[in-house]
């Protein structure tokens, strides 16, 4: 059976998954992952489907847009590649977080760094709304260290750029904050 | 994914609360060290120690850096010398406290426990010889502590043992008179003494222990104080048992933080984990205080009226939220109180808020006793043993834990000032009624006897 990845965005409001979830199942298909949030006032939805066998997709992605009645919510198609099943590469979760005043340019100067040590980012929130309160100026990435990457060296040069940009970065393993926290 | 604050607060107990791991501690046995020729007794030492202990320090500071959480100290305790080394004389004694010192040096711990004798019920050849020589061997190193426990629940208090142990604290003091009597901040009389403390001066490994055994001591009076402060920021009207619980969630998130990082340098090492001591334990740095969780609480000072009844509650929370997060927790866990290694605790001795007899009183529910205690130069061995004889009055009733780390600073006077240095720090001199003439009852010796186990009251 293929797969098709549905992404919609668009200003939030109630009803947008059962929406897009009334389409896929009248035509057929069946939802294998889905994965909303809320930035602000927008909202972002991406659902991984599995479609009936022999479904074309550019007919599948035409009775979908036709199906679909939501106004003002941008709506992306996409088949999936699914001969190669998904393997994580062997390494650690690590939990980087930096606090401290907004600038332009934050998220791309750490994940500039994370990105050229071959480190994947697995989750990023970030938040910036000014003020001295550190919950509302940070970043949080979780990021898969492959066991190939010296962390020592990629947390080294996190921690520099991040004293350059006046944050200050942790850099710790992920499970320190699941053993605090979940029980 | 964790929550926003979930992150922010583990962040923010690790980077601005002071939580640390503030030793692991690796156990020991050196029973099948054991020689009548004292040059291969301290070979065995060396060959046993190092081989376990070598690759400690940069495992404890490899975990340390993966959690983003400092270990503080790397320390080993040891089989009570006093049995091992039963052997030797006083002077042989000190030899062997000499040797452990180097090996401390060469595998880079901060302090090896052990240098201990166990007299609750009698002395022996061996522990005798190790009493006598207890303060020539912690002046003569820097690395090592020793502990006596002289009195139990089961065996009574040896008073014997006492005055011997008053008498090597003046003489340990008069050896180090030059640094306000050091040597004795570097030694505990105990009643009660736990096999499996992580926590100097008063770390052994009980006979009862694996061969090696990883047992680690979190803190963080600091956190605890922060999560009763935003508690009562917070606005809401707070009763005694909504702080209780407070603090137990609290205490229940530092242990965890101990656990794993105590199980992960169990196994790198390869040796078997022990367990999790729970203690709050002050450093004196801003922040990290226990006599600040008195204010936190509404007290003006530790010392003051009710500070018996919030302390008997922080201890008994910070154990409950300590045993729900380790299935092994061990040690001391409770709250410690030592005078000079709290910069509050030490202020309040100062302006006479905390005396001598209050410390006394709240030892009744802590889980140490009179620790870190700078006494007059001047008091007597007579009032020393009395002191000793007092706290571990209350351990053995009470079926607890008491210890006694009394200084008594050689040419000072109460209100002057004595320096230790270093996580010992430094306290006002406290007064205490010093016994004139001979006081009978701590001279009679002999053993009070084990209190009856019924008839509680």
């Amino acid at each position: 059976m293929s797969k098709i990845i549905i992404t919609a965005i668009g200003k939030d409001r109630p009803g947008i998954v059962s929406s897009v979830a009334r389409v896929l199942f009248q035509l057929g298909c069946n939802i294998e992952n889905v994965s909303q949030t809320i930035l602000q006032s927008e909202f972002a939805g991406i659902y991984i489907v599995s479609v009936p066998d022999g479904t074309d997709f550019e007919t599948f992605s035409e009775q979908f847009r036709e199906a679909f009645g939501e106004v003002g919510l941008h709506v992306h198609i996409e088949s999936m590649e699914t001969e190669l099943p998904h393997v994580e590469p062997s390494g650690e979760h690590f939990i980087i977080t930096t606090i401290g005043p907004d600038s332009k340019g934050l998220v791309y100067d750490i994940s500039t760094v994370i990105a050229e040590a071959g480190v994947n980012i697995i989750n990023l929130t970030a938040v910036f709304e000014g003020g001295d309160n550190p919950e509302k100026n940070i970043m949080v990435y979780e990021v898969l260290v492959p066991d190939s990457v010296d962390r020592h060296i990629l947390s080294g040069t996190l921690k520099e750029k991040a004293a350059s940009l006046k944050l200050a970065l942790t850099f710790q393993h992920k499970n320190i904050f699941d053993t605090v926290n979940r029980i | 994914m964790l929550s926003e604050s979930e992150l922010i607060s583990t962040v923010e107990m690790l980077k601005y609360e002071h939580l640390d791991v503030r030793t692991v501690t690796l156990g020991i046995n050196l029973f099948d060290c054991a020689s009548h020729d004292l040059e291969v007794f301290k070979a065995n030492l060396h060959k046993k120690i190092t081989r376990l202990a070598g690759p400690l320090v940069e495992t404890c500071n490899t975990i340390g850096d993966k959690y983003g959480i400092e270990v503080v100290n790397k320390r080993i305790s040891i089989s009570p010398i006093g049995v091992v080394a039963a052997p030797f004389n006083s002077a042989q004694m000190v030899e062997i406290a000499k040797t452990l010192n180097d090996i401390a040096v060469e595998v880079g711990v901060d302090f090896i426990g052990g240098f201990s004798a166990l007299v609750e019920k009698g002395i022996a050849n061996g522990d005798r010889a190790l009493i006598e020589a207890i303060p020539e061997a912690l002046t003569q190193t820097d690395r090592i502590c020793a502990s006596v426990n002289v009195g139990s629940t089961r065996a009574g208090i040896n008073m014997d043992a006492i005055l011997l142990m008053a008498n090597a604290i003046k003489r340990g003091a008069a050896l180090t008179a030059d640094k306000d009597g050091l040597a004795v901040a570097k030694l505990c009389v105990f009643c009660n003494i736990p096999q499996d403390v992580p926590f100097m001066a008063g770390a052994y490994l009980g006979t009862g222990e694996a061969d090696a055994v990883i047992n680690v001591g979190v803190s963080g009076p600091g956190v605890v104080k922060r999560a009763i402060d935003r508690a009562v920021e917070s606005g809401s009207s707070l009763g005694l048992g909504d702080i209780a619980e407070v603090i137990k969630r609290t205490a229940c998130k530092v242990t965890r933080v101990g656990e794993l990082i105590g199980r992960e340098v169990a196994q790198a090492l390869d040796i078997p984990f022990g367990v999790v001591d729970l203690s709050l334990a002050p450093t004196p740095t801003v922040g990290d205080s226990v006599g600040e969780i008195f204010q936190s609480m509404g007290l003006t000072s530790i010392g003051h009226p009710g500070s018996t009844a919030a302390l008997a509650m922080l201890n008994d929370a910070v154990k409950k939220g300590g045993a729900f997060a380790s299935s092994h927790v061990g040690g001391l866990s409770g709250a410690f109180i030592p005078v000079s290694e709290d910069l509050n605790i030490e202020e309040a001795c100062r302006n006479g808020s905390l005396n001598i007899e209050k410390l006394e009183a709240m030892t009744c529910v802590c889980s140490v006793g009179l620790d870190m205690v700078a006494i007059p130069g001047a008091t007597s061995e007579e009032t020393i043993a009395g002191i000793i004889a007092d706290e571990m009055a209350i351990g053995m009733i009470n079926n607890k834990t008491t210890a006694c780390r009394l200084i008594p600073v050689p040419g000072k006077a109460a209100g002057d000032n004595a320096h230790f240095g270093g996580l010992l720090g430094h306290a006002t001199i406290i007064d205490v009624k010093n016994c004139e003439g001979q006081n009978g009852f701590v001279r009679h010796g002999g053993r009070i006897p084990a209190p009856i186990h019924s008839l509680k009251n």
